[in-house]
């Protein structure tokens, strides 16, 4: 993740260390002196209403954010593995495939099943078609997709259904063996069965990675969460485990949004 | 709680659900209160009543079950919310038992009350005086999310074990002395083994509010802790 060798990843199991981060994009500060810890191979869901800055506190792990003119972490460090993501040798092809991420709208690109998958890995340089296919298969077997495309992988991926275009996506994130993936509310367009397809998948997932899910369907987070952080108005309110926040949230502003008393 | 939700409909029905397991627990306690009249007046009329009223207090219970399950489903309540649906429905279960046992005396009253020979049913009353305390105590803490009330009860609760025994063991030994009306003796015995398993019922409720105003599952920390 880092160009000069001289820092190794430090093994831990908190997968993301966010200390103290604010976040502002241009004048307008959207994040307040975060704090957490995020567990590895655990699912940490993030919810608040709409515009609470829970996707750009998860952008801001893979750096995605930086693509948005005048966005900036302002203070504060995100550690990801024990590394400082805003040092300066950060590789961030390195560090974004290390942290993938699944957004809100499936988004396959315009080619074949099999090339959205190892899209990663030939970017990456991967050339070799054995190691292609085994990758391949291997993603879509842990997307719990390979048996449903096994027999057209070179056909379009448009031609799959909404609920298996986003499991092509996370078989496309998946591929190139990240340690987190961020997801950002990856079933808000797909129908109840084709959400619990992937919810059913986020739990097989955590086996091997850290996962962390925006989502606006609390159910979905009672379901498929371990963790769960609740945010309003850039701050972080609350952040403990899933059960223990719905059943029995210590803030009460935590409790007037899960139970539909905001507003 | 109440009045609270965006959604106007959940507060309706939550209400509602408040509303129908206030009311069971009134018909509850006015049937556990006529059971004892009723032994002690020796009034069948009032026997009759009380298992009559059962059927009110069964049919609240199937309602409240339902609700709680319509609002389950329709509304997915969280945390307080899920908390005061569970309650209300365990709450509708322990009144429902509650009253069951009321019917158990009325039964054994309308018996006693056939039989031409006098009994001491005032050995009882002194029972009945503290599950009906224990009663209106967990119905209050539930009502007003008293946890403190609610987890006082379990000293009460002893006190009607240890009140229920010697009760139990005095009119054992009366079986035994020569002239007494046996069976009457074994209908009282019941009555007051119904009236210690009310005390027990009633503190269930009172661990529930517990449970609804604090979150926390205060069931069997009594014997864990002896143990």
């Amino acid at each position: 993740m880092v160009n000069s060798p001289t820092e190794t990843p430090v093994s831990t199991d908190r997968a993301v260390q966010i200390r103290n981060v604010n976040f502002s994009y241009g004048s307008k500060q959207v994040l307040h002196d975060v704090t957490l810890d995020i567990p590895a191979n655990q699912v940490t869901a993030f919810i608040g209403p709409s515009g609470c800055g829970k996707s750009t506190l998860i952008r801001c792990i893979n750096r995605i954010n930086d693509r948005i003119p005048a966005a900036k972490v302002t203070s504060g460090s995100i550690h990801v593995h024990g590394i400082d993501i805003h040092r300066e040798d950060i590789n961030l092809h390195e560090l974004r495939r290390r942290v993938g991420m699944v957004f809100q709208k499936y988004n396959p690109f315009a080619k074949s099943i099999y090339e959205n998958v190892v899209y990663g890995l030939r970017i990456a340089g991967v050339k070799k078609r054995s190691e292609l296919d085994e990758a391949a298969e291997k993603a879509l077997t842990n997307a719990a997709l390979w048996n449903e495309v096994k027999d057209r992988l070179h056909t379009s991926a448009f031609g799959l259904s909404g609920g298996q275009q986003q499991r092509l996506c996370i078989a496309r994130v998946i591929a190139t063996e990240p340690d987190i993936v961020l997801m950002d509310e990856p079933c808000a367009a797909l129908d109840p069965l084709a959400t619990l397809k992937i919810e059913e998948l986020i739990n097989e997932l955590k086996k091997k990675f850290t996962i962390v899910i925006v989502t606006h369907n609390m159910s979905q987070a009672t379901r498929c969460s371990d963790r769960t952080a609740f945010m309003y108005l850039g701050k972080l309110i609350e952040y403990g485990d899933t059960m223990q926040i719905f059943e029995n949230p210590g803030n009460s502003q935590t409790e007037a949004y899960i139970t539909g008393a905001f507003g | 709680m109440s009045n609270q939700h965006i959604f106007q409909e959940m507060d309706l029905s939550m209400n509602a659900l408040r509303e129908k397991v206030q009311l069971m627990a009134s018909l509850t306690a006015q049937n556990m209160k006529n059971a004892m009249r009723a032994l002690v007046s020796r009034d069948i009329d009032l026997a009759r009543i009380v298992i009559g009223d059962d059927s009110e207090v069964d049919e609240l219970e199937v309602k409240i079950d339902q609700l709680g399950m319509d609002i389950l489903i329709r509304f997915h309540p969280m945390a307080s919310d899920l908390r005061a649906v569970i309650t209300a429905m365990k709450t509708a279960h322990n009144l429902e038992r509650i009253s069951d046992h009321a019917v158990n005396i009325a039964k054994r009253a309308k018996k006693i009350c056939k039989s031409q020979s006098s009994i001491e049913v005032n050995m009882v009353e002194p029972l009945f005086a503290m599950a009906e305390q224990i009663l209106n105590d967990a119905l209050r803490a539930y009502k007003d999310g008293d946890s403190d009330l609610g987890e006082g009860l379990h000293a009460a609760d002893e006190q009607l074990d240890k009140a229920y025994k010697k009760v139990s063991a005095s009119l054992s030994s009366g079986l035994e002395n020569p002239g007494t009306n046996a069976e009457n003796i074994l209908h009282l015995i019941f009555v007051a083994r119904s009236i210690e398993r009310m005390g027990d019922l009633a503190v269930n409720i009172g661990e529930d509010s517990v449970f609804l105003s604090k979150a926390r599952d205060i069931r069997h920390e009594q014997r864990k802790a002896q143990s």
